[in-house]
């Protein structure tokens, strides 16, 4: 019975944002700071666990299967810390025995003293940030570690006991050819992870990078897209089935947390800077760990951008985070989730199929293509226009 | 009733920005008609857009009262004109309701192009033209050298011309007593039946149509009833009176000499047009006045709305703009790619850029417009004639005996030393060279026929940047010429965007055809796929381009917290593609129509 009880309960994803690094890397616009003293850092853990613990009893019917600890850079952080955080999680919430604990590190921070006193705590998964294994690039990139450090630290990682790792590459870096890419990849790759992240550079304003984005050769959007349809072709071939527009995954290994960010799922985060879609609100921790620290310490508020989203704005949400995924939209989902129609979406959609932008799923659902991932902002944009000029009873402007 | 010998009616005549509306703000600040506390400046331009364009778009009068040097107390009526070429006529019917204009030149410009069609005008009309120096504060200015000009140029005596400065109030006092002094007194016989020239209307939404009118001969009083001589409509006359600076002054009579306004209970301003006489029903009077002609409009346009849904707007917005504009002209159309509109007939270009603005800003309405044209004439081969003012209806081919366009004759005034693009500008616009002439030593005019057709797409915008600002351009329609017509029709994805085909000569096609492809091209965004932008005449590809197709659109990260940051994002993406139309599968936003407008000469 008390099996059963548990299953009633709704999955919950906790996220834990922890704001230290060794360096800014040059393209990084996250919420980080780079001193890392003593005391700060034991005030960051009291307030966080101040705050898991004050949010613990609004959840009461959920049971939560995964924990994902991001950052900044949680293995510089340190294992204490990150015990003591873990901890406080387990009290508050009612963590399952099978949850999926990921903790993200850099491979110039993870030692075996702080990989194994993790393993032993429950962190079964590590996202590990590679970028590249060209030195140049990373020292170029500001990246505080290269690739030798790459290789000893999956061999780390492994003697440790972790069954699932993961590992992030970036391509479209500056001067990078799609032959060097595919290298890359495949070189990578040898390290046999269960999962792969790769994303494409992408230069956002405020970060330094930004400032110097025309000087540096940045492959242009052509060369991009074929870096990134050609990772799609390499990782199928050693076998890695490609879940969302960047994850991809071994049978059975894809990110369950990261899941929840693309199918709906419910999921609340601690730390300055972190986001929750929880109980029908979307909200966010003010971008600032001593502001975070003293309204957790003052009981004041330490959200900002809370949104209560309504059934309409769901159903767009909908379109948006799902075709970002391989599991795709369906109509009777979509139907019944937000009863509107989904005939005049599938007229858009049946274009894309022209176009191989789009294809069916097996369960006669819809899922874009890789090319159609490519240009999925464009394709969500015309099915959201298509969305407001057919829901009925729609406000007219 | 004032005395006739106590009235002075005069206008001010000037080439665009050389400072009308400003001396006619100073002259109603000395007059103590406006407080200059509350008087915004250029009182006299009352729209909105007149004011930022600095332009006057509708003329006004206004009373003065003025104690002149001699002691005695003047009725001084200013009647405010156009200063568009787009809006000739309008200012030939105020001058012919004057006996003195004054003629406003630019002390650094001198003469140019309007300043001599408009005191051409005002001396077809027999006035007394009274010059005056304007901007004389201006480090630049000559005030020898163009009153040298003015002599010269127009044969005016302007030795003794004041030199004024209206922007700073100096000088003022001098042109009023020149008129005063110079501008005869009207004349007219108070007992003879009534005939009043119609100069101006305004509807307001209380009195009806207010008709401004210079009375010629006999007098209108309250209760009569009047006759508008060429559109026959009678009404009964509810006020009449003066119009001041900040409003209507209602009066027992407006006696021959005078200049006021009639109200009449009347609806729309089509019964009330411009150059039209008023006269008694019960007395009318044997003749109209001369001069009137109804005024056709030149340049056709179709209007649609960006948003179909609000094609009731569109249409209440034009109903109303039409009650104060009897010149524009409009009927419904539809667009297979842009669904209801209106095809819009203006005087000129400017015109049709003044009303679709105020639409967009008075109405509030987002508009899509399509490519300006002029209304061709066709004979067809079963001898048939068609005016052709929408390209849709353009007959096919086969069936055209004989194709005519309108063609204007331009004077173009400039420094010598543009003489040579100016050339090159006209002869690439299918100009026919008639004469030159020395205005002095510095500048030429030329005169060119030309097709009406070549002057209103970008006609002026080019002269300006050919003459660095210094060429200026006057224009009169002198009727129908033969000419090599053709239909270009543009297609996107192979679908024909029939609110995108426009009639032009057909060796233009070919280069024109390129610029329009190219245009397209830069301005539709990438799609998901490739389009094709092809111009064809009568099914024969001419000119393409193609649109390549977008590569890479997406954000490759997504997770908890950036799903707000892109919810924005593709928000404010699908809200672009909001405004843009749907033509078969391509998106084209309204830019892409302007693109096609304005096509640049180079």
């Amino acid at each position: 019975m008390p099996i059963l009880g548990r299953r009633d309960k709704t999955p919950l994803g906790v996220y834990i944002h922890v704001p230290f690094c060794r360096s800014k890397c040059q393209y990084c616009d996250f919420y980080s700071l780079t001193t890392k003293d003593d005391r700060l850092i034991d005030r960051f853990v009291d307030a966080i666990c101040a705050h898991i613990r004050e949010t613990g009893p609004l959840a009461p019917g959920y049971r939560v299967d995964t924990v994902y600890f991001g950052g900044g850079t949680p293995s510089y952080f340190g294992a204490d810390g990150m015990a003591t955080i873990l901890s406080a999680i387990r009290r508050a919430f009612d963590v399952t025995s099978d949850a999926e604990i990921t903790f993200e590190a850099n491979p110039d921070s993870v030692s075996d003293k702080l990989l194994h006193r993790l393993r032993g705590e429950g962190f079964n998964r590590v996202s590990l940030g590679v970028q590249t294994d060209n030195d140049d690039l990373l020292r170029r990139l500001g990246r505080p570690h290269n690739y030798a450090q790459v290789l000893t630290a999956v061999q780390r990682i492994r003697r440790a006991g972790y069954k699932n790792l993961s590992l992030d590459l970036m391509y479209g870096l500056p001067g990078q050819t799609l032959a060097a890419w595919q290298e890359t990849l495949v070189h990578v790759l040898n390290l046999a992870p269960e999962h792969m992240s790769c994303y494409a550079l992408k230069v956002e304003p405020g970060t330094p990078l930004y400032d110097y984005k025309e000087l540096c050769n940045i492959p242009n959007d052509d060369v991009q897209a074929d870096m990134y349809l050609s990772a799609v072709e390499i990782l199928k071939d050693h076998g890695y089935r490609q879940y969302e527009i960047s994850n991809f995954a071994r049978k059975g290994m894809v990110s369950r947390h990261n899941l929840k960010y693309w199918m709906g799922g419910e999921y609340l985060g601690f730390g300055p800077d972190a986001s929750s879609d929880f109980a029908g609100k979307r909200f966010s921790v003010v971008r600032d760990l001593q502001a975070y620290i003293d309204g957790i310490k003052r009981h004041g508020p330490v959200l900002r951008e809370v949104q209560e989203i309504p059934a309409r704005e769901r159903a767009g949400e909908y379109l948006m985070t799902r075709l970002r995924t391989t599991a795709g939209i369906r109509k009777d989902e979509y139907e019944n989730l937000f009863l509107l129609p989904f005939e005049p979406l599938e007229a858009s959609l049946n274009r894309c199929k022209d176009h191989a932008l789009a294809t069916r799923t097996p369960d006669g659902g819809w899922r874009l293509t890789p090319e159609g991932f490519l240009v999925s902002n464009s394709i969500i944009s015309d099915l959201l226009l298509i969305q407001d000029q057919t829901t009925p009873f729609a406000r007219r402007r | 009733m004032t005395d006739l010998s106590k009235i002075r009616n005069f206008s001010i005549i000037a080439h665009i920005d050389h400072g009308k509306s400003t001396l006619a703000d100073r002259l109603l600040e000395i007059c103590g008609a406006v407080d200059s506390r509350e008087m915004a400046d250029q009182i006299l331009d009352s729209m909105d857009l007149e004011r930022e364009r600095g332009i006057t778009i509708k003329a006004r009068a206004v009373q003065l009262s003025y104690l002149a040097d001699d002691g005695e107390t003047y009725d001084l009526n200013l009647i405010d004109t156009p200063g568009h070429v787009d809006f000739h006529y309008e200012v030939s019917r105020s001058l012919a309701a004057c006996e003195g204009a004054v003629l406003v030149v630019d002390a650094s410009q001198g003469v140019e192009a309007q300043t001599l069609a408009n005191t051409y005008l005002a001396a077809d009309a027999g006035l007394e033209i009274v010059p005056v120096i304007n901007k004389i504060d201006l480090p630049s200015a000559r005030p020898q050298e163009v009153k040298a000009e003015i002599e010269d140029i127009l044969a005016i005596p302007a030795e003794d011309a004041p030199e004024i400065s209206a922007k700073n109030g100096i000088n003022i006092r001098a042109v009023l007593e020149r008129i005063v002094r110079d501008v005869p007194p009207p004349k007219g016989d108070r007992e003879a039946p009534l005939r009043a020239l119609i100069f101006d209307s305004q509807y307001d939404s209380y009195r009806g149509v207010i008709v401004y009118v210079r009375v010629m001969e006999g007098t209108v009083r309250p209760g009569m009833e009047i006759r508008m001589m060429a559109t026959g409509a009678v009404y009964r006359a509810v006020e009449v009176g003066t119009m001041n600076p900040l409003g209507l002054t209602p009066r027992d009579s407006l006696g021959a000499g005078e200049v006021g306004y009639i109200t009449a209970s009347i609806k729309t301003v089509s019964d009330t047009r411009v150059g039209d006489t008023v006269t008694g029903a019960e007395h009318p009077a044997k003749e109209p006045l001369p001069g009137y002609r109804a005024v056709q409009p030149m340049v056709f346009s179709g209007i649609y709305p960006a948003d179909g849904a609000k094609y009731q707007d569109l249409r209440e917005a034009l109903e109303k703009l039409k009650l104060n504009d009897a010149s524009m002209r409009y009927e419904p159309e539809s667009s297979l790619a842009l669904g209801f509109g209106f095809r819009c007939g203006f005087l000129g270009l400017l015109h049709m850029e003044i009303i679709q603005e105020r639409l967009e800003r008075e109405y509030n309405l987002d508009l899509i417009t399509t490519a300006p044209n002029v209304v061709y004439r066709v004979t067809k081969l079963n001898g048939e004639t068609v005016m052709v003012d929408n390209p849709l209806d353009y007959p096919d081919p086969m069936e055209i005996q004989l194709a005519e366009e309108p063609f204007v004759k331009a004077s173009l005034i400039a420094p010598q030393e543009y003489v040579g693009s100016i050339m090159d500008l006209c002869t690439s616009r299918r100009g026919e060279f008639k004469n030159m002439v020395y205005l002095d030593e510095r500048r030429v005019e030329l005169h060119y026929e030309m097709p009406l057709n070549e002057i209103i797409y970008d006609f002026f915008d080019a002269l300006k940047s050919r003459t660095r600002g210094y060429g200026s351009l006057d224009y009169e329609l002198i009727g129908y010429r033969p000419s090599r017509l053709v239909k270009l029709d543009i297609l996107l994805n192979g679908d024909l965007v029939d609110a995108l085909s426009f009639i032009l000569f057909a060796d233009n096609a070919y280069p024109r055809a390129r610029k329009i492809c190219e245009k397209l091209k830069e301005n539709i965004p990438r799609a998901q796929f490739e389009i094709p932008v092809q111009a064809a005449i009568g099914g024969k590809i001419i000119a393409r381009e193609t649109i390549k197709a977008l590569r890479k659109d997406v954000l490759a990260k997504c997770y908890g917290g950036d799903i707000t940051r892109k919810k924005k994002l593709l928000e404010k993406q699908k809200e672009g593609k909001k405004r843009m139309r749907t033509f078969g599968t391509v998106s084209v936003p309204s830019e892409a129509f302007m693109a096609v407008l304005k096509l640049d000469d180079d």
